[in-house]
């Protein structure tokens, strides 16, 4: 048990620097890349279903990382849901997404989501914004 | 062995139950309950931070018919995100209402990915009668990968030992989550069944 706490504290220690790290791409948007979803690693029927029924619209796809869990990533939602400029959201376990969509008007602000994604306990690493 | 010692000891193999999810995202509130043959506990977390949470501890101790309460913290002292897994380190520590020579310390770490679940948990425990540490191992895999919204499954295998006994005990945990719903029953032969329910809000 003690030689199992060791490894995992030496581990943990080891990396301690990471959780704030991110790499904004603020600025370096995909707009090209919508369709198949191919280079945003998206799961294309997840995507399309989250699209249904919205127009006029901009969808900031979040890469996260540390997303593992249902339970952990409820709070991830809640907390998007709070702003009056966000439509509707949706999490991608298994790439490590979260889509939100926005209003066409809405400022989005990797800086902004990224502060959101680790008040959850996870790292936003990058993000791409779509229009519809 | 007495009485009192041997409630101590199943005390010890049910508290690790509150360890599950000891910090909610910022601004986050989380109400556990816990039920067996021994106690009935009431846990409510706030976590003002996703980097540490306070809360109270109600006990009813059903051998004894008393009831007491522990003020806890809970204190996030690593995480490590990966692309598919995330692993935790926590402080962990709880005072009595009992009174200031009576309280809990301790670390609880995990590391999981959306297949495996690994855990681990050291705790001392101090009270004005007796003290004792305790340390429990975790595993479990979920047998299915459930989408975000979709019911998820966890097998787990516990196995803990107490300073007291020093005692190896092992059973089956089987958890269940949907949305912000999660609930473990485990079985052993001591305690027999019992039954954790989690809700965050």
């Amino acid at each position: 048990m003690y030689l199992v706490m060791f490894i995992f504290l030496f581990t943990s220690l080891s990396h301690a620097m990471d959780l704030d790290e991110t790499h904004t791409h603020e600025g370096h948007h995909h707009n090209d890349i919508l369709v198949d979803g191919t280079k945003l690693q998206l799961d294309s029927d997840r995507f399309q279903n989250f699209v249904d029924g919205l127009d006029n619209s901009q969808i900031a796809v979040v890469s996260v990382k540390g997303m593992v869990c249902d339970f952990c990533a409820r709070g991830i939602e809640k907390t998007f849901m709070k702003d009056a400029a966000v439509k509707k959201i949706d999490v991608d376990l298994t790439k490590g997404k979260v889509l939100i969509a926005y209003t066409s008007d809405a400022e989005i602000s990797f800086d902004v989501i990224s502060q959101k994604i680790l008040a959850n306990g996870q790292n936003a690493t990058g993000m791409s914004i779509l229009k519809i | 062995m007495g009485i009192s010692l041997r409630v101590i000891i199943l005390f010890a193999i049910c508290i690790n139950y509150s360890d599950a999810r000891p910090i909610s995202y910022s601004g986050g509130s989380t109400i556990m309950a816990f039920s067996d043959n021994m106690k009935d506990s009431l846990y409510y977390h706030y976590s003002p931070s996703y980097k540490y949470s306070i809360g109270i501890e109600r006990l009813k101790d059903k051998f004894f018919n008393t009831n007491y309460s522990y003020a806890r913290f809970t204190y996030l002292l690593n995480r490590k995100n990966t692309d598919n897994s995330q692993r935790n380190l926590y402080f962990q520590s709880g005072l009595s209402s009992k009174g200031m020579e009576d309280y809990f310390y301790g670390v609880h770490g995990d590391w999981e990915t959306r297949r495996w679940f690994v855990g681990f948990g050291l705790k001392e425990v101090v009270t004005s009668k007796l003290d004792y540490n305790d340390q429990y191992f975790q595993a479990g895999f979920a047998p299915y990968l459930g989408e975000y919204g979709d019911f998820h499954t966890w097998i787990m295998f516990k196995t803990k030992k107490n300073s007291l006994n020093d005692k190896r005990s092992t059973y089956p945990v089987l958890k269940f989550f949907k949305g912000n719903v999660l609930m473990e029953f485990g079985y052993n032969d001591k305690t027999e069944f019992d039954v954790h329910l989690m809700y965050r809000f």
